[in-house]
């Protein structure tokens, strides 16, 4: 597309739209979290953070802030396998990404047809 | 043309290998490694997976003898035509990676208060101005304004997240305009070699592409030694990683591959 006709008839995202711009939430097993606060401090994104009384503390996404990347950098330092995200962020219009399936952990086998 | 030069042409024929060797079979030592169906990550593919950005070090420093191997196997990376259009910059002084990431929170500022309209209250002229900018900004160059570097150049412009992460190593990758085809194929393959060569000795990278920032300031380009043919194409922060962030594999989505074979195409996922 040329720069022009994306100036005119590009069709990008409002950023502050929640529909548009989709960041997804990770999961979290509650009773796996002793609250270590690795997650936290790695997250690129800094959508995580401790909540609860002290020496009972546990991990929550952030309430109102976007951003995750679904990265998983946080499923791979914890150390109880207590976090992990699930779907990748989905944006619209020229964002929109195509060719990308589900999430998997590296396979060793074949494949089989979608 | 002289008769060494036109020896030296000569391509071989693959015909005129031994059979033995097209088969593959002849010489033990350089038999395939068997690897069955199932069999598990042995560990070049274990380095690959569990290598994830690192973005919290110790402050402890990368021996200079370790970020050297580092550049050493990069100068082993293929490139096109062979050209290399890369020369690196090592920054370990505190204080030139402070005055660096000093300068390029300034930079994700005033780009944030340029494009990013989020930023304003709806309706109000700073929102509308801004809203035209970032039109134009992705109309000029969409990959850089999407979602996800913008909200990450926002954070960074309001303190909640860092250019080079207080690395205690930042590896300037220069790249050389005038290189063969497409130079930054040739700088993400030899950023790569510099990666896992790092992960080979448990150190932590992350690549950074805000980097580029440092293009734009002529002081910059001064300090670091920077002529107009070369640019800052990315970054890579070297240090001893936080927590033992290569402990889990992690899942991703597949992506599609199209499979010719036995005349029938299918798609794997
Ligand atoms: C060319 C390139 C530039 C990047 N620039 C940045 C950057 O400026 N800051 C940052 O924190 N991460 C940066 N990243 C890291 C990506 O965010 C990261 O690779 C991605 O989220 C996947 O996570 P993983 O590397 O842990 O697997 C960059 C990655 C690449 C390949
Ligand atoms: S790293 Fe794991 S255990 Fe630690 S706070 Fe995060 S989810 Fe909880
Ligand atoms: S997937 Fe990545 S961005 Fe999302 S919460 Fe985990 S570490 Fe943060």
């Amino acid at each position: 597309m040329s720069m022009l006709k994306r100036l005119l008839f590009g069709d990008f995202p409002a950023w502050d739209d929640p529909q548009a711009c989709q960041f997804r939430r990770v999961q979290i097993d509650l009773d796996a979290c002793d609250g270590c606060k690795l997650c936290v401090t790695i997250c690129p994104a800094g959508v995580l953070e401790l909540y609860g009384q002290k020496g009972h503390k546990k991990v929550r996404v952030l309430d109102g802030v976007r951003g995750c990347v679904s990265c998983n950098n946080c499923h791979a330092i914890c150390e109880n396998q207590a976090i992990k995200a699930v779907e990748h962020f989905a944006m619209s219009g020229y964002y929109r990404s195509e060719g990308l399936g589900e999430f998997q952990p590296p396979r060793t086998s074949l494949p089989g047809p979608v | 043309m002289s008769k060494t030069i036109s020896e030296a042409r000569i391509i071989e024929d693959p015909e005129e290998l031994d059979e033995e060797e097209l088969e593959g079979e002849a010489d033990p030592e350089s038999a395939p490694v068997e690897t069955p169906e199932g069999a598990d990550w042995n560990t070049v593919e274990r380095a690959f997976l569990t290598r994830r950005s690192i973005r919290k070090f110790k402050r402890k420093q990368v021996p200079a003898h370790l970020i050297h191997r580092m550049l050493e196997v990069a100068r082993f990376a293929p490139s096109q035509g062979n050209c290399q259009p890369y020369k690196f910059a090592v920054i370990r002084d505190p204080k030139l990676l402070v005055e660096m990431e000093e300068y390029c929170v300034d930079q994700c500022k005033q780009l944030t208060a340029a494009v990013n309209y989020t930023t304003y209250k709806k309706g109000s002229f700073g929102y509308y101005k801004a809203r035209v900018m970032a039109r134009l900004f992705n109309a000029i160059d969409p990959n850089m304004l999407h979602p996800v570097p913008v909200t990450a150049m926002t954070s960074i412009a309001h303190g909640k997240f860092m250019v080079f992460h207080r690395a205690p190593t930042v590896i300037l990758i220069l790249m050389d305009k005038h290189g063969i085809g497409v130079p930054e194929v040739d700088i993400g393959i030899v950023g790569t070699n510099i990666v896992m060569a790092a992960e080979s000795h448990r150190l932590g990278t992350c690549w950074i592409g805000f980097s580029k920032l440092l293009n734009k300031s002529k002081e910059w380009r001064e300090r670091l030694g920077i002529t107009d043919r070369f640019e800052v194409s990315e970054a890579i922060a070297v240090g001893y990683p936080v927590g033992k962030p290569w402990q889990n594999l992690i899942e991703r989505p597949t992506h599609e591959i199209a499979w010719f074979e036995d005349g029938e195409k299918q798609i794997l996922g």
